[in-house]
This record gives C-alpha cells, sequence and structure tokens, in this order.
C-alpha cells in the first residue's frame, strides 16, 4: 500500500529534513549554538500555534505573546512560591491549563467581531498583560523578571533535546490536525464561514477549538521556555516585539503550512544571531528583511517552494 | 415540505422583503424570480437560516425553522448551492466535497474510508470523476459549479436551495446543469431557485414566483408568470405602446464611442462575450436586457473599472492604459445602477463635487439649468442624500453626472425599483436633454417600454451576447417575442 | 487646587491624544489603514526637531518646521512602501491585504524606531519649547507650553474641520470616505486623494509628536505605548467616527491625568486599558463606531 498522498507532500518532506539536520546538530556544535536552536525550537512552537490559529481562524492573532505570557508567568510564579513542594512538571501543566483558560476568555469578545477589531482585542490583551505584570510586581517580578528556582536541566545537550523533541512531537501533532478531517472543517470555517455554517457546522464552535489548541500549545512552550531560561520577564515572553517575531516567523515560512511557522522560526532565529555582531542595527536589519519579505514573497519560504499554483 | 408564510426581513430601515409567502413540494421544482434588490436572494438565506427573519413563519415539514442557525437547518436536510463560493484551493476536490460529509464533531482525527466512498460517489453523479484529484485552481468554471453542487447534495438533503444556477455558464453547460437538478426532483426532493431571469429556468420549473421590492407579484406556472401583466409591467415596462419619438438628429460620421469584441470574465465566469456596438455622436442608444444579461458589466468595462479583452475606442483613440478617472474626465461619465451616491452628503454638496472642474460662475449657471429640469431636487438642495426618496436619488445621481458635462452618458437601469409615477418626470427629463442639448446617450435598460421612445438604435443582449440590433420600428416585430 | 491641576494637565494630554487620533482615523477612513507606524512618525518628528535644534542650532520654529517636513516626508514614505504596493498586489488575496498592511505598519514603525534608537541612542529627548515660561493662571503654577500645546492642538483640528468641509479638495476627501468609486466616478483620482491623506496625516501626527516632545519628552521607547494609545483611542471611540475619537481621547487623557496624580504615575495606563476591555466586551464597535 503507497503511504498517504500527504505524507509525501512538501511540507512533511521539508519537516523531515529539518529534523534529521536537527537531529545532528550536538554532534558538532558547541553549547553556545545548542542554545541558541532550543530558543529557536520554542520559537518555532509558539509559531505554529499562531499558524494554526491563523489558518483556522481565518483571523490574525496580534497577540500570540498573551496565551504565551499566560503560560510561562502562571508557571514561573507557581515554581517561585511553592517549590520545592510542587514539581517542576506540575507548574508546567499549570501554565498550559491557565493559557487555555485564558485563550477562551480572550475568544469570547474577539470570535462576537471582524476584520481590524479581531486583531486588536488580541493586541488590547497583550497590553493588559504587560501592565498587570508590571502592575503586580511583588508577585511577577515586574520589568526586572522572575527567577525560578528549578530549571529542566543544566546541560545544554539535554535542553536541546527536550526542546528538540518538544517540538517535533508539536509540530507533528498540529500538522496532523491540520490535515485531519477536523482540520479541513477548521480551515473552511476560517475561509467561508457562511458556507461553513450551511454545510452544517457550527462555525463558532470550531473556532474556539482552534483557540483552544493554539492556546494549550502557547502556553505549554512558554511554560517549558521558563524552566529552560531559569527566568521570565516582560521583554522575553509578553512583548509586542515578540509577538510580530512570531508572526513574522510564521510569514517568513509560509502561512498555513504549519511546518512552514517552525522553519521560519529557526531561520529568523539564526539570521538575528548571525547579524548580532552589527550591535543595534540587527533588529533593523531583520525589521528590514521581513518587511520585504511582506512585500514581495506573501506566500513565504514553504510557499515558494510549493510553486505559484495555489492562490488563496 | 416547505412552507413560508408573512416572511419579512429588515435591514435597518430598509425592507428586504415584506410578507413573502410561498411552498414548495417534494418532486417540485419552484424558481424565484426578482431582479435585483427584488429581496430573493435574501429571502433564500432566511431559509437557509443565514439571515435571520424579522417577522413571519418558515416550516420544514412541518417544523418550525424561522430563526434557526445555519448549521441546525442543514443538519435537519436543506442544502444550498452558493453563487459566490471560496473553496479550499490548497485542497483536492476530493477533499472539498469530503468537507461536506464531516460530522461536526471535534473529535474526527482519522480520515474515513466511508467517507472517502460517499464523496467519490457524488462526484461521479455530477460528473467530477475525472478531476477529483485536481485542485480548484486548475478547474474550469463549470466544474467549480458543479463541485458546489456536489457539496450542497452530498448529505442528501429533502431541499435543496440554488442559487443563481446557470450564471456564467454556457448554453450546452445550462443544458447539463438543467439535468441534474431535474434528477433531484426525480428523486422526490424539493428545489428551489433563485434567478434573475424567468427565461433561463422557465423550462425547468414546475412553478414559479415572481418578486419585486420584496413583495410577491405573481404565482404560478412558469407561462402564466410570464404572461402576467404585473410582471411584464415591472420588469419590462408593460405592453410595448408605439410613443411617438423625437426626430432624431442626422447620425453620420466615425462613431464616438466604439466597442470592438469585448469580453469580460468574473474569475473564471464569463459575463460579457464578443460584444461589439456603437454610439456616434448625438445619438441615443439604448442597451436592453434584463437583469443579470451584462450590461452593467460592459458598462463597467467601457468605463475602466473592470478589466476586459476587446478593444474600446472613443473619439478615435483607444481607452487603454486610462484610469477610470481619466476616461470619466475625457468625457465618458456613468451614472450607474447602484447610484453611487454620497450619502451622508446634502444633494447640493454631491452635485457641487460633480462640478468640481467647473469655474464658481460656470458652477452656478450649471446647477440652475440643472435644477430646471429636476426641479424637485431644487426643493431639497439641503437634504442629506441618504435621506432621499428613491426616485430623487436617481434624479440626484443623473443631475450629478450632467455636472460633468459629459460627452457620453451612460445610465444603467435608472428606472430599477421606481413607481410608475418617477418614470414619468424621468421620460420627460429625458426628452427635454434630447432637445436642447447634443448630449451622446447609452441607456441600459430592462424595462424596454421605458427605453423605446428615447432611443435612436437598440441593441439587445442576452447572456452576455448581443441578440439584436436594430431601429426601434422593426424591434417589435423581430425582437420583442423572443425578449420575454 | 490639585483640581485643577488635574484639569489643565488632563487637557493638555487628552488635546495631544486628540491630534493624533484624528489623524490615525482619518487614515483609517479614507485609507482604510490601521498604521501602526503611527508612533514612529511622532516621535521621528519629535526627533528630528530636538536634533535641528540642539545639533544643528536652528530655533525653536525653525527646528519645529523641520520636524514636521520629516514627519511629512515618513508618512508619505509608509503609503508608497508599505500600503500602495500591498493593495495593488495581485500576489495576495483580497482578504488578506488588512493583515499584510497592519503586519507590514507594524514592521516599518519597528524599523524608523530602531533607526532613531541607533542614530541617536535610546535616551529621552525634550524638544526646544517654543513657548517658555510658567504661568499661573486658575491659581496654579503651569508651564505656558500647555496652554500653547493645546491651543495648537485645536488650531490644528480646526483647519482640518475647516479643510473637509469648507474647501473643495476637503470635500473630496469626505466624498472618497463615504465612497471611493463615487468619487472615481466623477473623474478624481483616487491615488490623489490617498496622497493627500497621508500628507496631511503626516502633518497631525508630526504636530502631535513634536507637541508631545516640548511637553514630556520623547525617546524611540515612546513609539509602542503612543501606537497603543492612539487606537486604544479609537477603538473606543468607534473606528471611523472622528467625534468619537475626539472624545475618547479626552476620556483617555482625564483618566490617566486623574491616575497618575491620584494613585500613581505608574499606573496611570490601566484604567484606560481597562475601559477599553470593558468596552470591547460590551460594544465592540466603540461608542460611535458604525463600521
Amino acid at each position: 500500500m503507497a503511504p498517504p498522498s500527504w505524507l509525501r507532500s512538501r511540507p512533511v518532506v521539508a519537516g523531515l529534513v529539518i529534523l534529521a539536520l536537527g537531529a545532528c546538530v550536538p554532534l558538532v556544535g558547541s553549547g553556545y549554538v545548542l542554545g541558541l536552536l532550543t530558543v529557536a525550537f520554542y520559537t518555532a512552537v509558539f509559531a505554529m500555534a499562531w499558524d494554526l490559529l491563523f489558518g483556522f481562524a481565518g483571523e490574525v492573532n496580534f497577540g500570540p505573546t498573551f496565551l504565551i505570557g499566560l503560560g510561562a508567568y502562571t508557571a514561573g510564579i507557581l515554581d517561585a512560591r511553592l517549590a520545592p513542594n510542587v514539581s517542576l512538571w506540575l507548574c508546567v501543566l499549570a501554565g498550559a491549563a491557565a493559557a487555555v483558560i485564558g485563550g477562551v476568555v480572550l475568544a469570547l469578545p474577539a470570535l462576537r467581531v471582524r476584520g481590524p477589531y479581531f486583531g486588536l482585542t488580541t493586541l488590547v490583551a497583550v497590553l493588559m498583560l504587560q501592565n498587570m505584570v508590571v502592575v503586580f510586581a511583588d508577585l511577577t517580578g515586574g520589568e526586572i523578571g522572575l527567577s525560578v528556582p528549578d530549571v529542566m536541566s543544566v546541560s545544554a545537550t539535554a535542553n536541546y533535546w527536550i526542546a528538540f523533541g518538544f517540538m517535533a512531537v508539536s509540530g507533528a501533532i498540529l500538522y496532523g490536525l491540520s490535515r485531519s478531517p477536523i482540520g479541513l472543517v477548521l480551515q473552511a470555517s476560517g475561509q467561508d464561514p457562511v458556507q461553513a455554517g450551511a454545510l452544517g457546522f457550527n462555525v463558532t464552535k470550531h473556532k474556539l477549538f482552534a483557540f483552544v489548541v493554539s492556546a494549550f500549545f502557547s502556553g505549554l512552550a512558554g511554560a517549558l521556555m521558563v524552566f529552560y531560561m531559569g527566568t521570565a520577564s516582560v521583554g522575553t515572553f509578553v512583548d509586542i516585539s515578540v509577538g510580530v517575531q512570531i508572526i513574522v516567523a510564521a510569514v517568513l515560512g509560509g502561512r498555513r503550512t504549519v511546518i512552514g511557522a517552525a522553519i521560519g522560526a529557526v531561520f529568523l532565529i539564526a539570521m538575528g544571531e548571525a547579524l548580532r555582531p552589527l550591535g543595534e542595527l540587527a533588529t533593523l536589519i531583520v525589521s528590514l528583511l521581513a518587511l520585504l519579505v511582506v512585500l514581495f514573497f506573501p506566500d513565504g519560504i514553504l510557499g515558494m517552494l510549493q510553486g505559484r499554483s495555489r492562490r488563496d | 415540505m416547505l412552507e413560508v408564510e408573512q416572511l419579512t426581513k429588515r435591514f435597518g430601515g430598509l425592507v428586504a422583503v415584506k410578507n413573502l409567502g410561498f411552498s414548495v413540494r417534494g418532486g417540485e421544482i419552484l424558481g424565484l424570480i426578482g431582479p435585483n434588490g427584488s429581496g430573493k436572494s435574501t429571502a433564500m438565506r432566511c431559509v437557509m437560516g443565514v439571515d435571520a427573519p424579522t417577522a413571519g413563519a418558515v416550516r420544514f415539514e412541518g417544523r418550525d425553522i424561522a430563526g434557526l442557525p445555519s448549521h441546525k437547518v442543514s443538519r435537519l436536510g436543506v442544502g444550498l448551492v452558493f453563487q459566490h463560493s471560496r473553496p479550499l484551493n490548497r485542497q483536492t476536490v476530493l477533499e472539498n466535497i469530503k468537507v461536506a460529509l464531516i460530522p461536526d464533531r471535534l473529535g474526527m482525527l482519522l480520515h474515513s474510508a466511508e467517507i472517502d466512498d460517499r464523496a467519490r460517489a457524488i462526484a461521479e453523479r455530477v460528473g467530477l470523476g475525472a478531476v477529483l484529484d485536481r485542485k480548484p485552481p486548475t478547474l474550469a468554471f463549470a466544474d467549480l459549479r458543479r463541485m458546489e453542487l456536489a457539496k450542497a447534495i452530498a448529505q442528501h438533503p429533502k431541499l435543496v436551495l440554488v442559487d443563481e444556477p446557470f450564471a456564467g455558464l454556457t448554453a450546452t453547460e445550462v443544458a447539463a446543469f438543467s439535468e441534474l437538478i431535474a434528477e433531484f426532483r426525480a428523486e422526490g426532493r424539493a428545489v428551489l431557485l433563485v434567478d434573475h431571469n424567468v427565461k433561463s429556468v422557465a423550462a425547468l420549473v414546475d412553478r414559479a414566483v415572481a418578486m419585486y421590492l420584496g413583495e410577491k407579484i405573481a404565482e404560478g406556472t412558469a407561462a402564466e408568470v410570464m404572461r402576467d401583466e404585473t410582471v411584464r409591467r415591472v420588469y419590462l415596462g408593460g405592453a410595448l405602446v408605439r410613443a411617438a419619438r423625437d426626430a432624431a438628429p442626422a447620425a453620420h460620421g466615425a462613431p464616438l464611442l466604439e466597442v470592438r469584441d469585448v469580453e469580460v470574465r468574473y474569475g473564471k465566469a464569463l459575463a460579457v462575450q464578443g460584444v461589439s456596438l456603437h454610439v456616434r455622436e448625438g445619438e441615443f442608444v439604448a442597451l436592453v436586457g434584463l437583469n443579470g444579461a451584462g450590461k452593467t458589466t460592459l458598462f463597467n468595462a467601457i468605463s475602466g473599472l473592470v478589466r476586459h479583452n476587446g478593444e474600446v475606442r472613443w473619439a478615435g483613440a483607444p481607452l487603454e492604459g486610462l484610469t477610470p478617472a481619466a476616461i470619466a474626465r475625457g468625457g465618458i461619465v456613468q451614472c450607474p445602477e447602484t447610484r453611487e451616491l454620497f450619502g451622508d452628503m446634502t444633494v447640493r454638496e454631491n452635485l457641487e463635487l460633480g462640478g468640481h472642474r467647473l469655474e464658481p460662475t460656470a458652477l452656478a449657471e450649471r446647477l440652475d439649468w440643472l435644477f430646471d429640469l429636476f426641479p424637485i431636487l431644487r426643493e431639497r438642495t439641503g437634504q442629506v442624500a441618504r435621506t432621499l426618496s428613491g426616485g430623487e436619488q436617481q434624479m440626484l445621481a443623473i443631475a450629478r453626472a450632467l455636472m460633468m458635462e459629459p460627452r457620453l452618458l451612460i445610465l444603467d437601469e435608472p428606472t430599477l425599483g421606481l413607481a410608475p409615477v418617477i418614470l414619468e418626470t424621468l421620460s420627460n427629463a429625458l426628452h427635454r436633454l434630447r432637445g436642447s442639448t447634443r448630449l451622446t446617450v447609452l441607456l441600459g435598460e430592462q424595462n424596454v417600454t421605458f427605453a423605446l421612445p428615447h432611443a435612436d438604435r437598440l441593441y439587445v443582449i442576452d447572456h452576455g451576447r448581443l441578440a439584436w440590433e436594430g431601429e426601434p420600428d422593426r424591434f417589435e416585430t423581430e425582437a420583442a417575442d423572443a425578449y420575454l | 487646587m490639585l483640581a485643577w491641576q488635574i484639569l489643565i494637565d488632563g487637557f493638555a494630554i487628552g488635546s495631544l491624544y486628540a491630534l493624533g487620533a484624528t489623524g490615525f482615523t482619518l487614515i483609517f477612513g479614507v485609507s482604510g489603514v490601521l498604521n501602526l507606524s503611527h508612533g514612529a512618525i511622532m516621535v521621528a518628528a519629535a526627533v528630528a526637531a530636538w536634533a535641528l535644534a540642539g545639533l544643528a542650532g536652528a530655533g525653536p520654529w525653525a527646528a519645529a518646521l523641520g520636524g514636521i517636513a520629516i514627519g511629512v516626508a515618513l508618512a508619505t514614505l509608509t503609503y508608497f512602501v508599505t500600503v500602495r504596493p500591498i493593495q495593488r498586489s495581485p500576489r495576495v488575496a483580497e482578504a488578506e491585504k488588512e493583515i499584510f498592511i497592519l503586519t507590514a505598519t507594524l514592521l516599518w514603525g519597528i524599523i524608523i524606531s530602531e533607526a532613531i534608537a541607533y542614530l541617536f541612542t535610546n535616551n529621552a529627548k525634550t524638544v526646544l519649547p517654543i513657548v517658555e515660561g510658567v504661568v499661573g493662571w486658575f491659581g496654579v503654577r503651569t508651564p505656558a507650553n500647555e496652554y500653547f500645546t493645546a491651543a495648537v492642538c485645536w488650531i490644528a483640528i480646526g483647519l482640518l474641520w475647516l479643510l473637509v468641509n469648507r474647501t473643495r479638495h476637503g470635500k473630496a476627501l469626505l466624498a472618497a470616505s463615504m465612497n471611493p468609486r463615487g468619487v472615481t466616478l466623477l473623474g478624481i483620482e483616487l491615488s490623489r486623494i490617498h496622497l493627500a491623506v497621508w500628507l496631511i496625516y503626516g502633518v497631525l501626527a508630526s504636530v502631535a509628536g513634536i507637541l508631545l516632545g516640548m511637553f514630556l519628552g520623547v525617546s524611540s521607547y515612546s513609539v509602542g505605548p503612543l501606537t497603543a494609545s492612539a487606537f486604544s483611542i479609537v477603538v473606543l471611540g468607534g473606528l471611523g467616527s472622528v467625534s468619537g475619537s475626539l472624545i475618547a481621547a479626552y476620556v483617555v487623557g482625564y483618566l490617566e491625568t486623574a491616575t497618575a496624580y491620584l494613585i500613581s504615575p505608574a499606573y496611570r495606563t490601566i484604567p484606560a486599558l481597562l475601559l477599553l476591555v470593558v468596552v470591547m466586551y460590551l460594544r465592540p464597535q466603540g461608542l460611535f463606531g458604525r463600521r
């Protein structure tokens, strides 16, 4: 029996190539490179979760860091307050749960509005979280940041494998979801909600589902990253510029492909590092490149590979 | 099977559907006919649950479904074929159809072979067997429509609603689709077709309901509806009366406007095909055709608002490469069917904008002249355009277009939706215009009776093609019967 | 006299916000764009004015005018670089254009603010005030600058109103916001109208930015919060409603000022944000929104 067609599709092949390459890195890379890629892998999960929501809700979430930040800070605060009575992994799960709850709370008003209002609602959510973190500084560490006593591991290699494995599994789940029947329905709901309704689908329910899935993975990744870095701060988890990076990563890689978002994230982080010697100009150049991609290559890397035959 | 009673739908202040009532039985095809703005599409959407009715009852198999959300209505056994839809372009035709077969549960993670088989069967049935593995961007338009049909009937609905079944299809494709729809009837389903045009669905429907301005104006067999006095009057302007015509100025010389072999496509659908016509300076040319025949599309091509193949020449030079605004400044001014007034501005402000290129004295003179032509506008100069009646808005739109001192005035369906009394005023205004100026006019109308007394020449357009051309005298003998 | 203090400060801040928000709404109403590089343009104009005064030795009026020139140039560039190419691009689906433009303006804003940080460092800069000194009106000692700020803002808004409602070209702008196709049918090129709108917007945003620079000082860190407050105000007032933006600007301005004085400056943005959240839950189209 021939393997199903989706297994032979470009995103999967690209994904498998990346995984194969990624598995080789610990053999040759320094601790510095491993650390960089670890962060890149977590960012990849952020980006994939965003792409899922974008593809399925059909609207742009301008505040993915709302969900990430909720996950990160919940896990971090719990650990900071309750350690050593509570396991690190329990905090991680609590973080994911908090992100899911936050996602539902955000989804309720956001799904009732369309177009620019949806994006604005999500952006407002991020601002709220940012302000809350600063206001309740005694709990969250404010702008300085929060230190967590536990970390997952001190070995760069171990952390790398954890992140790598997490990304691979998340990617598989999210991509599989996007190609499953439920994924098809979600795509249809995002693209033409009126017709999806006429075909018998409760569109609101499906969009809410997309929100929950996206929130779960974002929050989980955020919580895990806290225990990798050992600190949580507004600048790493909640800031709008982090959100922009995520969106750019997904667009760079190719919207609605899930795997493209991961590729875009790794590419973006690697490029940011490569440009570090330029100092302050680094962000500027990365943003400039991202703008060029948005203007001239809207289909992203994966989109270009898949050729111009598809047009939404 | 479907009973609609006293259906009313209001959007803010606008009443789209008023006290509509009709019924459809299993094994029957009903046609809901009406021009733009008649409320037929709104009525269909209310039945499907896409919009909620403001008042009235909708009963499906005895069960009240008015106000239910569309996904519930669909699961009760109603399918809707949309006129415009966005298919999933990255998925194959088969996968697109499978979407229609997936149950509304969140847990479906694995593809089911059963759904696969059912999808293939439906695809075969509508004639898509050969293209199952292709993706929508590569399909021909007719196949895309087949795919929409397949999605709607995938769950074997007892009632099928079809919006504009034949729009954009060639004659052979129309025949194929008619057969498919006739099969639904044979299977005992109820079918409701919504269309512009009684003629195109006449062969297919068992009964028809004609709508105008939100209300039902006639019901019966297709033939009965086509012969109905009210329908003819409202759609066509009534019986063709030979009216006295203005003495036509001698039409000679090279044409002012020349349209050569113009073709317009909306996506894949062919809206206008191989149309060639010309208008000489000083002539009044009428382009008559039913709503949806392609008049507006053609006018938009001439005005540069849509892309087209073929050539349009104005005063000897091609219009290619000019922006729509430049074409308007060049002398071709269009007064579109939708009027495009500035709703929140007053009558005077609208008119002044029309005369934005005039010097103040010239502006004032022109305003005076137009107020003379349309006295009602003088009374209403300070009134906000949105609050004017339909007829007043139409007059304002025409007046505003005239403020631009056009050489060619294109009028698109000025009488649509207006009461007969206003038609007289408009007709008189047109007479006066012709008498006192050298204005060249290209009038697009469904209402032949309105157009005939003014026209020097007539073109008939049907399904995007020119069907007849000639003098008004010959129209009655040669083309009138074919028209409706 | 705290009440008067709050009243005056709040009025000055509110006026600044009103000017910025009016520009923001103008762009949205006519061009259909939510310009997320708004804060960057404001700060760029202010920093340009500061640089011209500090580094080139220009007088306060000259520096201000120079700042406005830079701001207008940047605003026009925003249109040509981020908005127009995407609007005309055949490779982006119609439904996605809005999102792409939003992202592009966001990136453009980041580029501008990073450039400012690179060229002039992150430090806060105060623009050379045109009006100096302190006055004692209403029993409160206030920098005369604050009254100047409020006055200039209202003059600018007033001039805009006159332009749009009383001049032929202005009415064309208004008409374009109501019905772009209608304007085309009348032989007016929409591209010219867009250009005009962005030019006007550039003036409004620059003036607001420079006044802010004189009043409180700016830095590249101000960019994000300025954009955020502009669209919060516009959303609160209702997208597309100029009067809504004006009212919302003062509501937010007073909420911030009152909070800063009565509770703590660190919390100044919270009540406005809470109000926004509540409004979005209950009435997503804003107080006066119609779109």
